[in-house]
């Protein structure tokens, strides 16, 4: 790709920030799906609102739709982009819900909610973070090296700034102390989708410059490019990377090893994986990054009626459960951590070190930089 | 050796291109052939698939009855199929790639797919036979586990390994082993560039390169064929390496190796073209990526699952050994696109072939000097195409030109001169103003063919053949054939008898040198692929495609 028009950047960051896990190629499909399915009865709401893709399987889940109706709602849910909802903010024509992938595609939908006068209310249900999903010898010999500790069975927590700095140090995993399990002369890079077009890589990118800029967020836009300038080689050493939302994790969880030591994912899809799979392939763990960030799935309400569905989704024990069948993390931490112990991954319960991603326009001041950088 | 007839299906996709193209607007296809294939097809989920996938074509009858989803593959060459998906002109509701990443690492390209999805997994490796293997020792597990493409090239400069492999510019598996050569001898752990490509690491590796062709079935066969004499390795998909394996047809088994930090794995991406069978794609790829799939994928075909429990599973059809490690691929298209440059016109054995081409009378009917006259400009001229440039002359390269009628008439000479090599790593060289002036000339003796008298073939072939014997002893590091073209019965001089017979008191080296048969008009096919039983090559059926098209795959095998 040559330069990106700002433009361009700006619709991707938008998508980015969206929480557009599943952009690329799956979000190009502006079907919509009318959801629901059951017939209305008299007293019953019914509520239109645009979903992103990762909460569209759960909008379909018969048990979701059966709940809803308990509850007299019926909901028509159409998937669309993150990054198009706040544009849907159309006097008028403006829908009950939007339910985008993200805290910044949701501030857009509110800052477009305001410009047009419309009272908003705001719910996050569900979120997941970030993680890197490896392999034990990999976390022994971070671990090894000062870089990864592992604070309990099989969760291994990493020191984001060391790990940045290994890889900015272009040291190979050959030359790590202990490396004999991995004696590899590739760069030790963790692997993202490409950061020009997926929000998982945009978020990678956030991290990257935290640990970058001593352990603050970027504030400014003079420490915004020169740091987007080193983090493009991050991205650029990396050589091809898949521009579709699954095909990072597809290739860790596949081939493997030998060519993914490190990915960096959302949580939810290592977790929807052992949950689909009953189990994890022998070696797998999940890195949490220190400190990292959560992706969270928000519910913005423009009307009362809508508030009846933000509060059943953040509250129904029962609804907030389903959601973890799809490898979301919600309120009730317990819950989720033995969920998924039974399929053999271990996940960090509790997360503590979150940061938020820089604002909107350095983002995309960043990512304007990589995309130049990569051009070339 | 079984002559083998060319596929039907991909000189059809051909015309189709060809139409395609010639009416420029396929939003509007107005052709009688485009709009009738439309009509026969509409409920068909048509996939554009890479020629390595015909084992795969099972599929089609499985998926109908797992999925109610009508399958219909169509099979092309790597860069054929990537070329026509890149300009939209696939003609088909989703496409098979053995890889695709040279397709995706370009914003057009990814822009035509929809979605893709990876259905399973071969690395390219290199096969060696047993015994040769225990010359070198590398049947000792230890020793195998530490061979990289650098101690490959190094088995391949020094003489000690003689490898079959597709072209590097038309598949997947040359360019990736040229990729791997290439990374290991720059010494970076990370994506390289076109500036990294050390040159004396790919001239080296390409002193072994003694087999080319460009379809597996073709190379396995002249593999078979050659193995213990001509060659001793072959460069392909661990799948094939190991069905060939199992087929009990070679003269003796192959180790494989694989190359320590160098695997290249074809990752087979399905991939949606037409966004209207978004429905009947996600059903084949549910039902692909299946147990019922998998497990056939990974028995029949001896491909890996892409499934995790399938591959656990089936983990014992493979050779196990230490963790393959994957090398990485650069998205630079200049380093692409340089290598496959630099390799036809710099790195290559140059080509050195003779056109054995029919002026008899009858090629004045039906358009068909034209097309002949317009395949040879072609050739010469200035198609800068992703298969376009395969087709045309290269640097270095030598051609006689040998017209036929009555008899073989005097041949004329073309010598392309080498360009200024690069001093470092390889780019897209543009034509000196010499090689220019040599097209030109090519291009001016097309167009003075003159087509009158009778049909002496074999006495035109044998004559070739002569001649390229002779030019081998002289100069054997080219790379010599020959390229017969027909549309007619022999009518003079030696019959197909005769022409054996002859044929049989040529020296042995001339076994060396293949005949590339075209079918033309009303060449006799039945003869034609007997006489490629006897010299060796293949026939290439231009009756149902554009000539031009077929002079194109031709040039994959020289």
């Amino acid at each position: 790709m040559k330069t990106a028009p700002k433009a361009i950047v700006t619709l991707v960051l938008l998508a980015a920030f969206g929480g557009a896990a599943y952009f690329s190629f799956r979000q190009t499909d502006p079907a919509a799906s009318a959801l629901g399915g059951l017939l209305p009865s008299v007293q019953t709401t019914e509520l239109n609102g645009f979903i992103a893709l990762d909460v569209e399987p759960y909008f379909k889940d018969p048990r979701v739709i059966k709940l809803l109706a308990d509850n007299k709602l019926r909901v028509n849910a159409t998937r669309i982009g993150s990054r198009e909802m706040a544009a849907r903010v159309v006097p008028g024509q403006i829908p009950d819900f939007f339910f985008p992938s993200g805290v910044v595609a949701a501030n857009q939908i509110g800052d477009a909610a305001r410009s047009a006068k419309v009272s908003t209310a705001v719910y996050s249900p569900f979120y997941t973070p970030m993680v890197i999903a490896s392999w034990t010898p990999i976390a022994q010999m971070l671990s090894a090296n000062g870089i990864a500790k592992e604070i309990s069975p099989k969760v291994w927590d990493v020191d984001f700034a060391k790990l940045t700095q290994t890889m900015l140090d272009k040291k190979r995993w050959k030359d790590l102390k202990e490396s004999q399990a991995y004696p590899v002369s590739k760069s030790v890079l963790v692997s993202t989708t490409d950061v020009r077009k997926s929000n998982s890589a945009a978020m990678y990118l956030a991290l990257t410059s935290f640990a970058m800029n001593n352990g603050d967020i970027v504030t400014d836009k003079a420490t915004a490019q020169k740091t987007a300038l080193r983090v493009a080689e991050l991205f650029k050493r990396q050589g091809y990377q898949e521009n579709y939302v699954n095909g990072n994790f597809d290739d860790y969880a596949s081939i493997g090893i030998g060519k993914t030591p490190m990915a960096f994912i959302y949580e939810n899809q290592m977790v929807t994986y052992a949950l689909q799979k009953k189990g994890i392939g022998a070696d797998m763990v999940l890195l949490y990054p220190q400190p990292t960030i959560f992706n969270k799935v928000v519910f913005v309400t423009t009307n009362e009626r809508a508030k009846a569905l933000g509060e059943l989704l953040s509250n129904n024990a029962e609804l907030q459960r389903i959601a973890v069948d799809y490898g979301f993390r919600i309120g009730d931490s317990a819950y989720f951590a033995q969920t998924v112990k039974a399929t053999g991954l271990a996940v960090e319960e509790r997360i503590t070190q979150v940061i938020d991603p820089p604002s909107f326009d350095l983002m995309a001041e960043m990512i304007d930089v990589i995309s130049r950088e990569m051009g070339q | 050796m079984k002559a083998i007839g060319y596929r039907p299906s991909s000189l059809l996709i051909l015309a189709l291109l060809t139409l395609l193209a010639a009416c420029g607007d396929k939003s509007a296809p107005s052709t009688v052939v485009v709009a009738a294939s439309n009509l026969a097809s509409a409920n068909e989920f048509k996939v554009l698939a890479t020629s390595d996938l015909r084992d795969a074509q099972p599929l089609e009858d499985m998926v109908l009855k797992a999925t109610g989803v009508k399958l219909k593959f169509r099979f092309g060459g790597t860069m054929e199929s990537t070329e026509a998906v890149q300009n939209g002109n696939a003609d088909a509701d989703a496409a098979w790639f053995a890889n695709a990443k040279y397709l995706l690492s370009d914003s057009q390209g990814q822009a035509r797919v929809k979605l893709q999805d990876k259905i399973m997994l071969s690395p390219i490796v290199v096969g060696v036979s047993e015994s040769h293997a225990k010359t070198l020792g590398w049947d000792k597990p230890e020793m195998a586990a530490k061979i990289t493409w650098k101690t490959i090239t190094k088995a391949a400069q020094d003489g000690q390994l003689k490898y079959a492999l597709s072209n590097p510019a038309t598949s997947n598996q040359g360019f990736m082993a040229l990729m791997g050569v290439a990374a290991a001898a720059s010494q970076k752990s990370e994506a390289l560039t076109a500036q990294d490509v050390d040159r004396g690491a790919i001239s080296g590796f390409i002193k072994g390169y003694k087999l080319p062709g460009d379809n597996s079935t073709y190379l396995s066969e002249k593999f078979i064929e050659q193995q213990g004499t001509r060659v001793n390795a072959y460069i392909n998909y661990e799948s094939l390496l190991l069905s060939l394996n199992q087929s009990g047809k070679l003269k003796e088994k192959l180790r494989l190796i694989y190359p320590l930090e160098g695997v290249a794995t074809a990752d087979y991406p399905l991939m949606l073209l037409n966004d209207s069978k978004r429905a009947d794609y996600q059903k084949v790829v549910t039902y692909l990526k299946g147990n019922e799939a998998q497990n056939w994928l990974s028995q029949t075909t001896l491909r890996r699952a892409i499934n995790p429990e399938v591959a656990r599973a089936q983990l014992g059809l493979f050779p196990q050994g230490s963790v393959m490690v994957e090398l990485p691929f650069s998205p630079d298209r200049a380093l692409a696109d340089g290598l496959i440059d630099a390799y036809l016109n710099e790195f290559r054995p140059p080509i050195a072939s003779t056109f054995v081409l029919d002026v008899s009378g009858s090629m004045n009917g039906s358009g068909r000097r034209q097309q002949l006259v317009q395949a040879l400009q072609y050739i010469a001229g200035d198609d800068a195409s992703l298969t376009g440039r395969i087709a045309r002359l290269t640097s270095r390269e030598k051609i006689w030109m040998l017209p036929f009628s009555e008899s073989p008439q005097p041949s004329t000479y073309f010598e392309v001169p080498a360009g200024k090599p690069s001093a470092k790593g390889v780019q897209v060289q543009t034509d000196t103003a010499a090689k220019q002036a040599v097209l030109v000339k090519v291009r001016d003796y097309a167009e003075g063919l003159t087509m009158n008298g009778g049909t002496a073939l074999y006495d035109a072939v044998l004559e070739a053949l002569k001649k390229m014997n002779a030019e081998r002893q002289k100069n054997p590091s080219y790379q010599y054939s020959v390229v017969a073209f027909t549309d007619g019965e022999n009518n003079k001089g030696r019959g197909l008898a005769e022409f054996k017979t002859a044929y049989a008191a040529l020296p042995e080296d001339v076994k060396a040198i293949p005949v590339f048969m075209v079918l033309f008009g009303e060449a006799n096919e039945r003869d034609l692929k007997d006489l490629v039983t006897t010299t060796g090559g293949r026939t290439f059926d231009a009756r149902k495609a554009s000539l031009y098209s077929v002079f194109k795959d031709i040039r994959a095998y020289q």
